[in-house]
Order: C-alpha cells, then structure tokens, then sequence
C-alpha cells in the first residue's frame, strides 16, 4: 500500500460530478501515473482513411474465417488415401498435407494479423510517465511488523510446549516423507515384472514352454501367408530377419511376437568359403546348420536393430554407434562401443525341411542390466 | 444284403478307388510341371554369336582383373564363376564395371558399355560362368502394384541399409549402401537377385518375384523425386534436417514478426 497519498482526493459529492476523462486522469494520477499524450488516432470521424483501415482490419478477419472453412472442408473431403505415383488422384493426393497445412496455417496466421492490424491502427499510441518508488518500506513500518510477528510466536506458547512440538514434528515427518515417497517410489519398479516369460529379460519368445514343441523360424510376407524358412529359400551370401512361429499361433500371436522387441533373429547364410573359415564359440559349437546361423538382430551395445549384414565383409554393422560384429567368429565385436558378441540362437531342419529353433538363446538378448555381470 | 449287392458295391469300391489313385497322380504330376521352379544352373542356350562378341568384349575390357577364364586375378578382381547374367548386368549398366581404381567399393558413374555391349558380356558370362539369370519381363512390367506391401518388405529387408526411402547410408570401412534415385527396375531386381558387392542375396524363394515387384513398385514410389509432398525432402533422412530447418525457419519468422509488432505504426 502506497503511503504518499495526494493531500487532495475528491469528497464524494465531487467524486459522484465526475466525467469518465477525469476519473481515468485521477486513477492514473493515484498509481504515480502521468498520461503526456494520449491522441486518439482519428480525431476527424467517418474519414476515408479510417475507413480504409477499417476494412483492412475486418478483410484479415474475414480472411481468417475464410481459410478456417477451407480447412474444414478439406480435412473431411479431401482424398487423403495413399495413391501411388503415376497413378490416377496422384496429384490430389501429394497436395493433401499441403493444403490442410497451407488453410489451417493461413487461418491463425490471419487472426493474428487483424488483431494486431486492429491493434496499430484503434488503439491510441499513449506516452505516459511513472513515478518510481525507491527503496524498501520505511523504518517504521519494519519495527512494527517484526514486533507484531514476534508477539504472536510469544502468545502461541509453542516455545515451552515441547510435547506439542515433537507430536507435530512426527505428524508433519510421516506427512513429507509420504508425500516425497510417492513420486520417488513410481522410480522403483520390478524390472522382470513385465516380460512375457517367467524369468524375464533371461528369455526371448524362442523359449520351448512345452516339452517336444517346434518353434519354426518364420519370415514377413507382407500378407497373411506362413512362410517358415527352409534352408534352399536362401542363396550363398544371403541374410534375411525371422520371428518365432509355432503351429498352434494365431493371427494375434503372430502380430504380439512382431512386436515384442527381442523376437527379431538374423538368418545369415555364408558364402561357403568363408562357412570354412568360421570360429565357433565355446559350448556353442552346434547352433549353426551348414553355413546358416541365427544371430539375434538386436545389438549388444544399446538394443538397436544390427541388420546391416555385408556378405562379402562378414561384417554385421549396427547403425547406432557403428558397432561391428564378425559374422565368421561368432559375432564378437571388433569395432565400436559393443563389447559383448550377438547371442546365437541353436537351428536345426526338421524331418519336414524347415529351419526350427532347438531352443531359446542360452545368454540375454540385447544390452546390458543390473544383475548382469558382463 | 444278399451276397450279390454287396459284391457290387465292393466292385464300385474299387472302380471309385482306382479313379480316385489315377486322378491324384495326374494332380501330382501336374502340379509338379507347373510349381516347380526351373533349376538354376548353367544353361548354354544363348545365341552362340552373342556370346562369341561377348567374349570379345570380355577379352578386351574385363580380363585383366577377372582373367582369362573367369576364375579372377589375385589382388585385382575376384572370379566370375557363379555369379550370373544378373551380376554382370547390375555391375555395367550401372557403371561400376569395368573398374577405375581399386578401393572399398566400385562406384557408380557414367556407363562405359552399350546396353547391346552390356546383354553380350551377360550371356558370355552367363555361358560359362552360370549363376543367376535376369527375370523374363523387363522395365515397367517388373514393377508391382502393391506398393505398400511393398514397403513393408523393403522395411524389413533393405531399409536397414539403404533407408526408409532409399537415400542410402554409410557402411564399415569406407563403403556405402547407394542411394536408390535413379535406379531402373532392372537393376534394381538384378541388385536383389545377385548381391552385388556387399549387398545380401535374395533369391527368388526368399522373396518370391511378386514381392520383389511390390518391393520396386514402393523404391519408384519414394524415389526420383516421388513422395515430396512439401516440395523438397530435405535429405529424406528424417527429423534431424527437418528440425533444424523448422527451427531456422521459425526463429527468423518469428524475428520478424516481432520486429513487425514493435515498429510504429
């Protein structure tokens, strides 16, 4: 609250005479405002300038109304279904996007340019003076609250009640650490306790859950066919991605295993001299089937799809942080932030001639975690 | 039942089963003639003048790196053996044979062989090497029409390497998945055919030939200039070139309507 009020403030019979101009002038006045200049910007009404401006102002309002109805009518008519190139509607739909961004656009771009046409040709460009107020409160007026303050702690009796005060110390502590457990606690999470398998991030969807069950390495067609993978399918120097397929999975199954992130398996057949210089892994030894092995598509590093196999080079690259793993020595790392190999999946060829898993991978699919030791 | 129906219905029995058996092998027979896939290995049935000129060019322009009789020179080009019409077609019409240098990867450039030069050093190839053959059909009729099954295919099978819309991208040491602008058809399914260098083999039973036309129905429908609705892809490389020009973009416009705002009127 100011403390130098002007000496002079009207009675009330005064302040009830008044015009509109003199109460605007006094309130101003009052805050230690001073209006220097205040034109109104057409004195001279009905001018054609004015007009002018009016309707210049009223045309970006239209305009915006306008473009928002072109929007509308576009975002529900206009064909917005993929139409190949070179084929008919082609054209109408490549200028999909653009349009619906060109009105829509076009609408908020025009309000916003009446309301400050409106802004710069209506409302008088005033200069106004402001008394600034140095300094904090006065002398006074600090002595007074610090004493006021200080009267009220002394009346409460708090300071001689320490049963009072402990009881309160423990209801408020149990209160604040709830309150800063709940957002903390959110943090603390059972890192298994959303995997599809029992022992969690031990386990891929490869895993055998019935005793005797196959598990066929199935590709994607782009369709509803079941292509499982036979050995023949696959030329020298080829690599191609598969997921889990067992007979008894349906249409749902099949699109949950697409999207569980560490079904994808590499299947990379070698070309056959360079199948006779490979060094197997220890324990590992028979995972492959001929030159074709089965290595998980996700990197070891950060979990990023490693599919960038190159069949001359035996080089599997991630695109991520250029790890690169060597297709002919069980795909250890040899450059790049990966330190651990790509897991192999165990194949083999059924009676029947299709690639099945014997198995799930025998070591984690993907990168690192707590309870891993390396 | 007396005993003569019953011998009737036996011989009916096996009149039925009999038609049933020979019918069946017919089925078989059939549906052997037509759904088997014709072997792929070398087959000699080119016109022996194509392949006596493609010798010639052969001899004149590749044997020094891939020598006298296909099986390659040490240090200089690797054998020709086994790799098909498909092979030698993708490498010259796109250029990247015959070689200039020796390096991580022969580029692409201006073709040095006629399209007549390029069919004659494939059949001689073809004649004495084998390998794969080049599809029947040729241009437009190799391009699907179901690009969107199509661009799942190539998502899964080639986008890793060459991007989403067939911009390309870096490999190991050097070497590099080319873009796809540009591109014919052909080359495109004698790439998939043959692996060309670095690149996967994908064999007709891999990808049927339906999948690999939807699959060059979608590189047509991303590349050359395709699938730019906004006028300019900017890189095609995804939300890095397309942020920073959004934020350039936005920040000089904004710049200027705010200069715009604060001007007299």
């Amino acid at each position: 609250m100011s403390t130098d009020k002007p000496e002079d403030l009207p009675s009330e019979e005064e302040l009830a005479q008044m015009s509109r101009d003199e109460l605007v002038k006094l309130g101003s006045k009052l805050d230690g405002v001073e209006l220097v200049e205040y034109p109104d910007p057409w004195p001279v009404k009905g001018t054609r300038a004015e007009k002018r401006a009016e309707r210049q102002v009223a045309f970006w309002f239209a305009l915006s109304g306008l473009a928002g109805l072109a929007f509308t009518v576009a975002f529900i008519w206009w064909p917005a279904k993929y139409v190949a190139p070179g084929k008919d509607g082609d054209l109408m739909y490549s200028l999909y996007t653009p349009v619906i961004g060109a009105t829509l656009g076009l609408t908020i771009l025009a309000l916003g340019i009446g309301v400050l046409q409106y802004t710069r040709k209506f409302i008088p460009h005033e200069l106004a003076v402001q008394q600034r107020h140095d300094g904090g409160s006065n002398e006074l007026d600090k002595a007074t609250i610090l004493a006021n303050l200080a009267d009220a702690g002394n009346r409460s009796t708090i300071a001689r009640r320490p049963m009072i005060k402990r009881s309160l110390l423990f209801g408020g502590g149990v209160l604040g650490l709830t309150l800063t457990a709940l957002p903390l606690g959110g943090l603390l999470r059972n890192p298994h306790a959303q995997s599809a398998n029992a022992a969690g991030l031990l386990h891929t969807p490869w895993q055998h859950t019935k005793k005797g069950e196959k598990v066929y390495l199935r590709r994607v067609t782009g369709n509803d066919e079941i292509s499982k993978v036979r050995p023949e399918d696959m030329d020298a120097g080829a690599m191609e991605t598969v997921f889990p397929y067992r007979d008894t999975d349906t249409h749902e199954d099949w699109e949950h295993v697409l999207h569980v992130g560490d079904s994808p398996v590499m299947l990379i057949r070698l070309r056959p001299q360079d199948g006779a210089r490979v060094i197997k892994h220890e324990g590992q030894e028979d995972f492959n089937y001929g030159d074709v092995y089965a290595y998980t598509k996700i990197c070891s590093h950060l979990g990023c799809p490693t599919s960038l196999f190159e069949q001359r080079s035996n080089r599997i690259l991630c695109p991520c942080h250029q790890s690169q793993f060597d297709a002919l020595q069980y795909a250890k790392p040899v450059f790049g932030p990966a330190t651990r190999k790509l897991a192999q999946l165990p194949i083999t060829v059924d009676e029947d001639g299709y690639f099945i898993s014997t198995g799930d991978f025998i070591e984690p699919v993907g990168p690192a975690y707590w309870e891993r030791k390396s | 039942m007396t005993k003569k129906l019953r011998a009737r219905t036996k011989l009916r029995r096996r009149v039925a089963g009999a038609l049933a058996l020979g019918f069946a092998l017919i089925g078989v027979g059939a549906g052997y003639a037509v759904l088997v896939p014709q072997p792929q290995t070398a087959q000699a049935q080119q016109d022996p003048a194509i392949v006596r000129e493609g010798e010639q060019i052969f001899n004149n322009t590749c044997i020094s790196c891939h020598g006298k009789n296909l099986e390659g020179v040490k240090d200089r080009g690797p054998s020709l053996v086994g790799i098909g019409e498909a092979n030698v077609y993708f490498q010259t019409s796109t250029g990247r044979m015959p070689a200039v240098v020796q390096g991580a990867q022969a580029p692409e450039k201006p073709r040095v062989l006629s399209p007549e030069e390029v069919d004659a050093v494939a059949a001689y190839v073809q004649a004495n090497g084998g390998g794969v053959e080049m599809p029947a059909e040729k241009g437009a009729a190799l391009r699907g029409d179901d690009p969107a099954r199509g661009g799942e295919l190539f998502r899964f099978n080639c986008a890793s390497c060459h991007n989403f819309t067939g911009r390309g991208g870096a490999l190991s040491s050097g070497k590099e998945a080319p873009s796809l602008d540009g591109a014919t058809e052909d080359e495109i399914y004698a790439a998939m055919l043959s692996g060309p260098q670095n690149m996967p083999r994908f064999s007709e039973r891999q990808l049927s030939p339906e999948e690999k036309k939807d699959i060059i129905a979608y590189v047509k429908s991303v590349t050359d200039g395709n699938n730019n609705p906004g006028g300019s892809p900017i890189g095609g490389l995804g939300p890095q070139s397309e942020g920073f020009i959004a934020f350039v973009v936005g920040i000089v416009a904004l710049l200027g309507v705010t200069l715009w705002i604060g001007a007299k009127a």
